[in-house]
Parts: C-alpha cells; sequence; structure tokens
C-alpha cells in the first residue's frame, strides 16, 4: 500500500511529501530542525491543508495561502486525512 | 525629522501591504509589490494624525516571526526593540496583517504584543477575505486581543482614515496578553489561542472554493505550460523594449537636433558653441535619447512584482537556480538586477542562508543592467547591418542576456562550491501571493522615480563627463584644419595612444580604449564617448544621427586601412561590456551590504579582469579561426 493510499484509506499518518494529491488532510505533527519555521508559515498542529502538486517543490494552500516548501521541508510535516 | 515626534512602526508578514500602507501614510512612493521581500530596509516618512499631531512612520521588512532567521527579519526586530542605528524605538506599533490569511499572520501580531509595546491591528485586504467566503470580525478581534483592529483595504484606499484616527493621542496601552497567563509554553498557547480567535473572528467557509487565481495558476504552474508561459513573458519584455521605445526614441534625437540646431544659428562659432552643441547637447542628449527603454524596462518589473507573477516565476526557477548552487529565492535579486544591480544586491537580504546570499551578491552585477542597453543599442544593429528594432535584434539581445546570465549561474556554481555548506541548513519556502491588479498608480510613481534618477544623473555625472571630454578632446589646440589631426594633437588622443596597446589586442583602437576608460564612471557614457571622440555631426533626421555614428564607426579604420570596427572586434566590445563591473555605486553598495570592502573591491577587479580576459580570447581565438 502506497503512503498517498494509506492516508486516504486508512488514515494512517504521513508525511506531507508523501500525502496525496488534492485531498484535505490536517497536520499532526512536526518533527524536524525547521518546526519553528514551518509554524511561523502558518504549519502548525491541527491546521488543515491540501496538497496540490507534487515536484521538486511541493505546492499546498494552508489557511487560504498558496505555499511552496521544499521536499525536505514537507518531510517533517506529518499530517492524517480530515474526518 | 524633529526627536520629540512620537514614532509608530508598520511591522507584518511579507506581502501583507505594509508598504501600500506606509504610502497611504506618509504619501511617499515606497516601492510595492505582491512578492515577499520587496522592502528590505526600514523606511521613515511621516504622517500627521486628524487632530494635526505629527508621526514619524517606519516601514520595516516583512518577517514571519521574531526569531530573526534572515537579515531582514533582523532589522525589523532590532528597529521593534530599538536597537535599530538612526531611528527611535517605536511608541506604538501597527501590525498589518492579511485578513484572508489570518490564522498565519497573527503568529507575529501576537508576537509583537507580548513585546508590551502599544499595538494597532491593520486587518488589511478585507476585500480578498469577503471573496474568500470569510466572515470577519473585527470588534471580536479587538476584545480578543485587547488592541484596536481597523478594516482595510489600502490599496483602494479605504479604512486609512479610521487607521489615522486610531494612531491619536493617547496612544492605546499594551495589552495583556492573555493567552500567556498561567503558562509556561507560551509557543502552544499562542498557537491554540489563534486557533480559537480564528473560529470566532474569521471562520472559513466548510468547503474549499476554487479561486481565479487557482485557475490561473493550474497553467502559469503547469510543468510544461507555465515554461511556456514564463519564456513567453520575458521575451515579450525584451522585445517590447526594443519595439515600442522606438517612438519616443525618435522624438528624442529630433528635440537634440532641433535643440544643436537653434544654438548653433543663436550663436557665433567658437569654443564656447562648440562646448554646448558637441560636448553638451550631444553628450547629455546621446545619453537620455535611452530613457524611454529604461522607463519600460522598470515598468514591466513593476507590472510583474504587482501582479503577482513574480513569485510563480521564482517558483519555477527554483529547480534551474539550483543547478547554479542558489534557491528561487535568489530569482528576484538577479532579475531585478536587469534593470540595476543596486536594488537587486539589496534584495538579497531575504535569502535565509548567508552563503547563498553572498554568491548571489557576487554574480548579480552580471544580469545585463539597462545602463548597458545603451550600449547594446549602439552596436547590436551595427553588427546585424541593419535599422533598430527588428525582431533580430530583439533575439540577439535576448541572446546577450542568457549569456550574461549563463556565465554567472557558471560562476555560482563554482563560487557555492568553493564557500561550502551552510552551518544550518536552509530550506526552500516561498509563498504565492493570490493574483491582483496592479496598482497602477505606484507603479507609474515608481518608474517616475528611476526615470527622474536616469535624468539626474545624466544632468551631472554624464554633463560632467561630457565637458570634460569635450576640452579633452578640444585642447590643446593643433595649428592644423584637419579634424583627425587635431583629435590626435588634443589630450584625448594622446591619452588614446597611450591606452591604445593595452586595448589593441582586444581588437580596439586608443579611441575605443578611451571611451571604455570613461565608460567605468557610468557605463552609458561609452555612447556619448564615442560620439564626441568620432566627431559625429548633429542632424534633424533622428534615425539619421545614430546611424551617422554607426556609420562613421563602420568606416573607421587602422592607420594601415583595415577595417577599424569587423564583426569580431564588435563582439568582443560586447563581450567586454557584458561582463565588465563599470558601476562605482554598486561596489559601495555591496560593500556595505556584505559588510567588507574586501567583497566589494574584490568583486570589482575580478569583473574587470574577466571582461579583459574573456574580450582577448574572443578577438584573439577569432583571429586565429579568421573570423
Amino acid at each position: 500500500m502506497t503512503a498517498a493510499k494509506a492516508t486516504r484509506e486508512v488514515g494512517l499518518p504521513v508525511s506531507l511529501d508523501e500525502a496525496g494529491l488534492n485531498c484535505d488532510v490536517r497536520i499532526s505533527s512536526l518533527t524536524g530542525p525547521a518546526c519553528d519555521r514551518l509554524r511561523d508559515l502558518g504549519f502548525c498542529e491541527q491546521m488543515q491543508l491540501r496538497k496540490i502538486s507534487n515536484g521538486r517543490n511541493l505546492l499546498c494552500t494552508v489557511c487560504g495561502a498558496k505555499m511552496a516548501i521544499s521536499r525536505e521541508l514537507a518531510k517533517q510535516v506529518i499530517v492524517s486525512p480530515m474526518r | 525629522m524633529s526627536e520629540e515626534n512620537p514614532t509608530i512602526a508598520l511591522v507584518g508578514n511579507p506581502n501583507a501591504g505594509k508598504s501600500t500602507i506606509f504610502n497611504a501614510l506618509t504619501g511617499k512612493n515606497q516601492r510595492v509589490g505582491n512578492f515577499s521581500g520587496v522592502t528590505v530596509e526600514v523606511k521613515i516618512g511621516e504622517t500627521y494624525t486628524p487632530h494635526g499631531q505629527k508621526l514619524n512612520v517606519l516601514d520595516l521588512p516583512g518577517c514571519y516571526s521574531l526569531r530573526a532567521e534572515s537579515k531582514d527579519e533582523q532589522v525589523a526586530l532590532d528597529a521593534l526593540t530599538g536597537k535599530l542605528e538612526s531611528t527611535a524605538k517605536p511608541d506604538l506599533v501597527v501590525c498589518v496583517v492579511d485578513a484572508s490569511n489570518l490564522e498565519r499572520h497573527l503568529q507575529l501580531a501576537l508576537q509583537v504584543i507580548e513585546m508590551k509595546l502599544p499595538c494597532v491591528l491593520a486587518l488589511n485586504m478585507v476585500d480578498l477575505a469577503e471573496n474568500a467566503g470569510l466572515r470577519l470580525d473585527p470588534a471580536k478581534l479587538s476584545e480578543e486581543l485587547g488592541i484596536p483592529v481597523v478594516a482595510m483595504q489600502a490599496d483602494a484606499g479605504k479604512g486609512v482614515i479610521e487607521l489615522k484616527q486610531a494612531l491619536r493621542h493617547p496612544f492605546p496601552p499594551a495589552s495583556e496578553a492573555s493567552w500567556l497567563l498561567n503558562t509556561d509554553d507560551g509557543e502552544s498557547h499562542r498557537r491554540g489561542f489563534i486557533s480559537g480567535l480564528c473560529e470566532l473572528a474569521a471562520r472559513r467557509p466548510d468547503s474549499s472554493q476554487r479561486t481565479f487565481s487557482d485557475k490561473l495558476d493550474s497553467i502559469l504552474l503547469h510543468p510544461l505550460f507555465g515554461w511556456i508561459a514564463f519564456i513567453a513573458v520575458m521575451f515579450g519584455v525584451f522585445w517590447a523594449i526594443f519595439s515600442f521605445a522606438s517612438i519616443p526614441m525618435d522624438a528624442i534625437e529630433g528635440l537634440k537636433g532641433s535643440l544643436a540646431e537653434w544654438v548653433t544659428t543663436l550663436m557665433p562659432e567658437g569654443d564656447l558653441r562648440s562646448l554646448i552643441v558637441d560636448g553638451v547637447i550631444e553628450g547629455v542628449g546621446g545619453v537620455l535619447i535611452f530613457l524611454p527603454q529604461i522607463i519600460l524596462l522598470f515598468l514591466f518589473i513593476g507590472l510583474l512584482e504587482s501582479s503577482g507573477y513574480m513569485a510563480r516565476a521564482a517558483y519555477l526557477m527554483d529547480g534551474v537556480m539550483a543547478k547554479a548552487g542558489l534557491s528561487g529565492k535568489a530569482f528576484l535579486p538577479l532579475f531585478s538586477s536587469y534593470a540595476c544591480a543596486i536594488p537587486g544586491v539589496m534584495a538579497t537580504r531575504t535569502i535565509d542562508s548567508a552563503k547563498e546570499r553572498l554568491v548571489t551578491i557576487f554574480v548579480a552585477p552580471w544580469m545585463s543592467c539597462s545602463a548597458r542597453l545603451p550600449v547594446y543599442f549602439l552596436l547590436v544593429p551595427l553588427l546585424l547591418h541593419e535599422k533598430e528594432g527588428t525582431w533580430k535584434q530583439a533575439l540577439f539581445l535576448f541572446g546577450i542576456y542568457f549569456f550574461g546570465t549563463a556565465t554567472a549561474f557558471i560562476v555560482a556554481r563554482i563560487l557555492r562550491g568553493r564557500l561550502g555548506p551552510d552551518a544550518k541548513p536552509s530550506h526552500f519556502m516561498l509563498e504565492l501571493p493570490s493574483y491582483r491588479k496592479p496598482q497602477w498608480g505606484y507603479i507609474f510613481r515608481h518608474v517616475f522615480d528611476r526615470a527622474w534618477a536616469f535624468v539626474r544623473k545624466a544632468g551631472t555625472i554624464i554633463l560632467g563627463l561630457s565637458i570634460l571630454l569635450w576640452a579633452l578632446k578640444t585642447y590643446p589646440k593643433s595649428d592644423s584644419d584637419d579634424q583627425g589631426e587635431a583629435l590626435a594633437y588634443s589630450a584625448m588622443g594622446r591619452i588614446g595612444d597611450f591606452i591604445e596597446p593595452a586595448v589593441k589586442p582586444l581588437g580596439f583602437d586608443g579611441r575605443t580604449g578611451t571611451a571604455i576608460l570613461t565608460s567605468f564612471a557610468a557605463r552609458e557614457v561609452f555612447v556619448s564617448s564615442m560620439a564626441i571622440l568620432f566627431s559625429v555631426e548633429e542632424t534633424d533626421d533622428d534615425e539619421e544621427t545614430r546611424s551617422r555614428l554607426r556609420d562613421r564607426i563602420a568606416a573607421a579604420t587602422w592607420p594601415d586601412g583595415r577595417a577599424l570596427y569587423t564583426p569580431l572586434s564588435l563582439v568582443s566590445l560586447l563581450v567586454f561590456f557584458i561582463y565588465a563591473l563599470q558601476c562605482l555605486p554598486t561596489t559601495a553598495v555591496v560593500a556595505r551590504e556584505t559588510n567588507s570592502w574586501k567583497w566589494g573591491i574584490g568583486q570589482f577587479v575580478f569583473m574587470s579582469g574577466f571582461a579583459y580576459l574573456a574580450s582577448l580570447l574572443v578577438f584573439q581565438i577569432g583571429t586565429l579561426l579568421r573570423f
């Protein structure tokens, strides 16, 4: 089972890097050295976000803003599907 | 500015609209963009409350927090804590927040309130928030935060009077920061407080809507169509600069010719008339003629920033910049350097990585700035044997820009490798703001400022050098009536003879060498120097005058009768101008920004040496290959 499928079907937390495209997820935790910076940008626990595109940098909307973040940063954002 | 006047500071996340509010309050023309990092230093202005109280206003660089992880954030923090030289500690802080992004923007506002500074919350862009379906309740926000809240749409001038009323004396007391009471974990309590506050006073609709920006982004950020659009935009900018500007350029040229003719008929023949016609009008007019192109370049950059496209370009370019060891954040500084390296160097303050910032500063002058345009416009038609303004020339110009940029990327890659990794790794993160209608008023005022700066330069440095060049070319006077002999006898002729051995291996004669020497003060002086050195006479016909200069250059020969300017020597000259750092103000700004004259002077010496060597190689190898 892929990580994206795991998020959608089972509801397991995965990193934002692995999350599926165009589905709403909620940030369950942040882990890694860039946590504070991510929170400053709006990637806070319990915040709802949507991943729009994959690639070298990920595009996602958080709190109504469109943000581009690197894959390394996306790996530090742990998300779970919206219930 | 009086010391007794209270000071207010505008603080907020990048792209929250601080500069727009600053301009609305002070009537100044601080540059406004729809891209983070437009304000990279503290701007100071003055405003009056409705009761006539004068206030000093500080516009601080945008920051996401008060942790000060990049240089512009450090500047903002220092200004708020009163540690910044030349500005007083603010008596009141206006926290500017984007109402459509409150969850994120309130993080910083709450941190400012926690500093126990009296605050007013400017709830900006309420129109965008309402369009996105947010239900805003400014009164509830004010009650919960314990500070006055003013709803605003600053770009339309709405809420400015209400904000001025909120700034009247006595200032509101500092808020108690209720979310910090009885807790040791300020961070998580702050986040929890914001979450609860947004539920109460800025509730989002349950279903997310696909906005106009989303629809546009599906094309402009598309892996294929996005790049096609990007290349089309960039090529369109260069093509427009080349073709649209020809009408006003012709008009300026016509005016120059008429003025010279009028002075000629008005004054008796002599040194004074020669000084005014051949020195001042020809020298200054020869540079002013390129004003329309410079205006167009700044207009397009302003449009791209103001509409929000610049951030998309940075996102697209991140992968390309990575090949040079840089990130997408270096795109704005480098792109701005196409207009002028000085704002480009200053815009590097938004780059988190110190080493990436140094490398970006180092290569920024290789993005061909607007001062080089006059030189390119003189030489490119000459090289292609064409009249001005063809698509082939636009393509050639695009190639010149590409050539400088590619070299900058290669050198950046090498330099980045030598400097090694940062002590603290930094990652790419960028906000892509919603597309907005360009703020034409601010764009036009900014373009006017830049155009005025260019005209002022023409009236000072270029005027001075034109007079000096005329004097060097005129004195000492020979008894001969032959213009060539008179020039050879003059101080200029002697200087040319002196430096000719140094520039001959590059394919240039002493006159070209002298013109290059004068262009180290300002690149665009090269054109007027060439006009003076090649003794071009004025005509009424605009294109005729310019083509006369080209004809004169094309017809020039070495003493043995060989053509002075072959295609190869013209390419060699273009290569020299692509690479040489002929701008002392840039060197001064680099020294200031890097806090080291070693970097400023090192960059100047390196780029000048590089330009000489590149030009030498082009000419010598080209000669060997019989081009």
